[in-house]
């Protein structure tokens, strides 16, 4: 049983105690355009040369979220999905963690740390890994 | 936005009931529309030069892939003849439909059928569920736990929170459907239900309760499209015409995630308004989403919507009927059927043909302007695939 990451190029998992983990993401260095993961090309200019690479994180605003009561093998309900907006400006869908699955554990707008976390098993027992969000208690964002 | 190079109508449409059929395939699912859409043209089917099949899910669901819609229409009867499979999650009935009525404005047709069909129900319950995941950006969304009850329910919670409004109007909108899907033979949910028994079922994602969500379905639609000016040399059916057929994509780096982007579009193509529907069929795979929709089609504004529904503005007999087939939630949703079932349901309702569940037009005895909006699949955050169809008699 070993720890895969879901996909490589997406996150920074740190490798020393006191790093900081990261999203890997791109920005438009001519729009401004910031995006998770980074893309090679600009969405909103349609150019294939200004995309940079940029960190993205740890911190985040709640966009909006759903405590799911069901869920499709992997996932057991309760559990939080939701879409956070990074410092940065882009736009992660997200499994939220570190709170109660309940709807009044959390509110638009507060703000969110990303951590590295389990995501699910696949079916050979590997722990995938991916990111997730938290909330970091500071409720009082805007 | 140009404008449509040829007239274009529907002449039939036809569909199988939508439901569970476990000893159903979908050889049968489909050879049932497609006949029911040629006998309601009431055209010899040897005038059908070309075919545009949707389905979604079959392949990874039965392992047939690559040459559905030639397997599953040779049942049909139907060999020789062009067939084009069409994919775009729950939007790929309506696309289906598109690209059939661009076949003939090319000029390369004059009669081209579009057919879609879906079985979801299997033995295996959980095949079925991992396989909607699809409908997303699997790397991304699909294998991280993202559902698309979970999807309405985002929505819903910031337009709760923006709009005031509550779980009462998003049980009322479902039992409103209900209703309308009671009256309609081919829906998959026959029963009426109350705005008490819609909150009181199974907690799905709050604000959604199990009676406001479609299920599972299976079933299929299917439409006969014609040239306008080949129709009376072959049919007596009154025409509907296709006065828009809008495709566009969703998008994430601007203002709206292009639901309002494509209906002012498709307006425009069809030279109307939001003011002139008479009828509209919408995507609501969770009933509460018809309010949004309502919104990004321009009907009212998100301020008004919750009182309106208290007024009855979008019941059989409101000022402006909406999913009077039931919609989704009601009707079913086997995903690659949905939009040609919204579209054979605005044929039903312009020609008087709706039986109980007809709605009245505003200045005729039957609608004369009609609308359907169907969406696909997940990118990011904004639907994949945004359709939308303005019909006109």
């Amino acid at each position: 049983m070993v720890d895969l990451a879901i996909k490589k190029g997406l996150i920074r998992i740190p490798e020393s105690p006191g790093e900081k983990p990261y999203l890997i993401g791109g920005r438009c260095s001519t729009c401004g355009y910031t995006c998770f993961p980074k893309k090679e090309v600009c969405v909103r200019c349609r150019r294939n040369d200004t995309m940079e690479e940029i960190k993205l994180g740890p911190y985040a605003i709640l966009e909006t979220f759903a405590v799911m009561q069901v869920g499709p093998p992997g996932f057991p309900p309760p559990y939080i999905m939701g879409y956070v907006r990074t410092k940065e400006g882009a736009v992660v869908f997200t499994l939220i963690t570190g709170c109660e699955a309940r709807d009044d554990a959390l509110e638009l707008g507060e703000e969110m740390e990303l951590i590295i976390d389990k995501i699910r098993e696949d079916p050979e027992g590997n722990y995938l890994i991916g990111w997730k969000f938290r909330p970091t208690g500071n409720k009082n964002t805007s | 936005m140009k404008k449509l190079a040829r007239e274009i109508c529907i002449i039939g449409v036809g569909m199988h009931k939508f439901g569970k059929f476990l000893d159903k395939d979908l050889k049968e699912l489909t050879r049932v529309a497609v006949w029911n859409a040629i006998n309601d043209a009431g055209i010899d089917a040897n005038f059908i030069e070309a075919a545009y099949f949707a389905n979604v899910l079959a392949g990874l669901i039965t392992g047939q892939e690559s040459i559905r819609g030639q397997v599953f229409l040779r049942d049909a009867g139907f060999e020789r003849i062009p067939i084009v499979n069409v994919e775009g999650a729950c939007a790929s009935g309506t696309i289906a439909l598109r690209e059939a009525s661009i076949a003939i404005m090319a000029g390369l047709y004059d009669v081209v059928l579009a057919v879609g069909a879906e079985k979801l129900y299997l033995d295996d319950t959980a095949k079925s569920i991992q396989a909607m995941s699809a409908n997303t950006d699997v790397e991304l969304m699909g294998g991280l736990g993202f559902q698309f009850t979970g999807s309405y329910a985002m929505s819903l919670r910031k337009y709760m929170k923006q709009y005031g409004w509550t779980q009462q109007h998003f049980a009322k909108v479902a039992s409103k459907n209900k209703f309308n899907g009671s009256l309609n033979p081919y829906a998959q949910y026959r029963k009426p239900m109350s705005v008490e028994e819609i909150l009181n079922s199974r907690l799905i994602s709050w604000p959604l309760t199990l009676y406001m969500c479609s299920t599972m379905a299976d079933g299929s639609a299917a439409a006969i499209v014609c040239a306008k000016d080949v129709v009376g040399k072959i049919t007596n059916r009154p025409p509907i015409t296709i006065s828009a057929c809008g495709l566009q994509s969703g998008e994430v780096t601007g203002e709206d995630d292009g639901q309002r982007r494509i209906a002012r579009d498709s307006y425009e193509m069809a030279g109307c308004g939001p003011e002139d529907i008479e009828v509209a069929e919408v995507h609501d795979a969770m009933a509460p989403g018809e309010m949004f929709r309502i919104e990004k089609l321009g009907f009212c504004r998100a301020e008004e919507i919750a009182r309106l529904i208290d007024e009855d503005y979008f019941t059989l007999k409101g000022e402006l009927p909406v999913n009077p087939s039931g919609g989704l939630a009601a009707r079913g949703h086997p995903i690659g059927a949905t939009g040609l079932a919204q579209i054979a349901e605005l044929v039903w309702q312009m020609r008087g043909e709706a039986g109980a569940r007809q709605v009245a037009g505003r200045n005729s005895p039957f609608p004369k302007v009609g609308l359907a909006q169907n969406s696909g699949g997940y990118v990011e955050g904004a639907p994949a695939a945004l359709s939308i169809t303005i019909l006109t008699k």
